[in-house]
């Protein structure tokens, strides 16, 4: 039964893990054409990296990633570069998560980059714990998703009503560029959200180690049984 | 052992798997069937459709030079054949020729088609032996292309009226 855990859970950590990361990471940049429903694929631009780099100090200052665990000396070399890569996907997955709620360009870009810079900055010097920060992250992925993908998509569609009428008439003279895109992006974003939030539940702050296996636990029993008898007989 | 297995299982699967995406953000597919193209020229794989070439030169022949294209372009989806490109080159380069003018749009497209071929023939040097051809290197159609788009006082000598599309 034990080892049925610890076979689960070397799965898990090893290989589960860093695929939900780097499928979060693919799709997060996915769009899909609204004309002529062709892929295109957007690289993380350079603010999605700085606020990556944000979210991944404030993993570690509140506790939801213990570095000093996950990156040791004392633990075999696989082990490292194992955690070591999904590491480096988590960072590249949460960029491509602000990629994927983004605004592609003009003023909304900016404006969502700015609210995203702001949160990131002042909750480095919250008061946090890993339970809070998920929760937390939740509802700022949650707004900017909901914000890009059903209200401005919907006030800029070219099939929009009365609404798409009034806001154009309201920011007249203001250049908000809104890329068309199909109804399929807001999927696949969401199913890239959903993949990241996946990946952040299963990150725990000290990665699990592997118990010792029964026969190496017997072998030590054994050893510390017959030093002892050693000792007894001098 | 197990454990370790998995380990390395999981090490390899995660290179392999960042590698594809990095691939596939580095070479921007625009459909499944790009996908798979890319991935036929990424295995070394990759040929272009013979049979559709060939249609598509027997429209070239007949000056339908549109058609060609067309042709061409599903025959070789991924770009990757230097012949087929030098064909694409030549067609723009016939339908853009003017006795008068040049199409500049129809010429830097075949420019573009033409410095593909170049780029992916061996050593950068392509020779074609059709004999309905008049230019039978892809330097010489580029030379061509070149000139076409260029301006100068050579354009407006009248003796150009006479020249003979090659």
């Amino acid at each position: 039964m034990k080892d049925y855990a610890d076979r689960n859970r070397a799965l898990l950590n090893f290989i589960v893990l860093p695929t939900l990361l780097l499928s979060a990471g693919l799709l997060g940049g996915l769009r899909i054409d609204g004309q002529t429903r062709q892929f295109i694929f957007i690289a993380p631009p350079l603010v999605t990296l700085l606020l990556a780099i944000l979210l991944m100090s404030l993993f570690l200052r509140v506790g939801a990633i213990e570095l000093r665990h996950w990156l040791t000396i004392e633990q075999p070399m696989m082990t490292n570069v194992s955690h070591l890569l999904t590491l480096i996907a988590l960072f590249f997955a949460s960029a491509q998560a602000f990629n994927s709620v983004l605004p592609e360009n003009g003023l909304l870009h900016w404006m969502f980059s700015v609210f995203f810079l702001w949160t990131l900055w002042t909750n480095q010097f919250s008061i946090f714990d890993p339970r809070r920060l998920l929760r937390s992250l939740l509802v700022i992925f949650g707004t900017a998703f909901v914000l890009k993908h059903l209200v401005v998509a919907g006030l800029y569609a070219p099939e929009g009503g009365w609404l798409r009428g009034l806001t154009s008439t309201l920011l007249q003279g203001i250049a908000i560029d809104v890329p068309a895109f199909a109804p399929a992006t807001g999927y696949i974003s969401f199913f890239a959200l959903a993949l990241y939030v996946g990946g952040l539940l299963l990150i725990t702050p000290i990665p699990v180690r592997p118990r010792a296996s029964t026969v190496n636990k017997l072998t030590v029993r054994e050893d510390a049984l017959s030093q002892s008898s050693e000792s007894e007989s001098a | 052992m197990q454990q370790r297995l998995i380990q390395i299982t999981g090490i390899t699967w995660t290179l392999i798997y960042a590698g594809i995406i990095l691939w596939i953000y580095a070479t921007e597919p625009r459909s499944f069937s790009e996908v798979k193209t890319n991935t036929r020229v990424a295995a070394g794989i990759y040929e272009v459709n013979q049979e559709k070439f060939n249609n598509g030169l027997e429209l070239f022949h007949h000056d339908q030079f549109r058609a060609a294209r067309d042709v061409w372009a599903s025959a070789d989806p991924g770009q990757q054949d230097p012949h087929t490109q030098f064909y694409v080159g030549y067609a723009f380069y016939r339908e853009g020729w003017g006795r008068v003018y040049n199409d500049d749009a129809l010429f830097k497209q075949g420019l573009e088609a033409v410095n593909r071929a170049i780029s992916l023939a061996p050593n950068g040097i392509l020779t074609v032996d059709d004999p309905n051809l008049q230019m039978h290197s892809a330097a010489e159609l580029k030379t061509e292309l070149d000139q076409g788009i260029e301006r100068s006082w050579k354009d407006l000598n009248p003796l150009k009226l006479f020249r003979e599309r090659k």
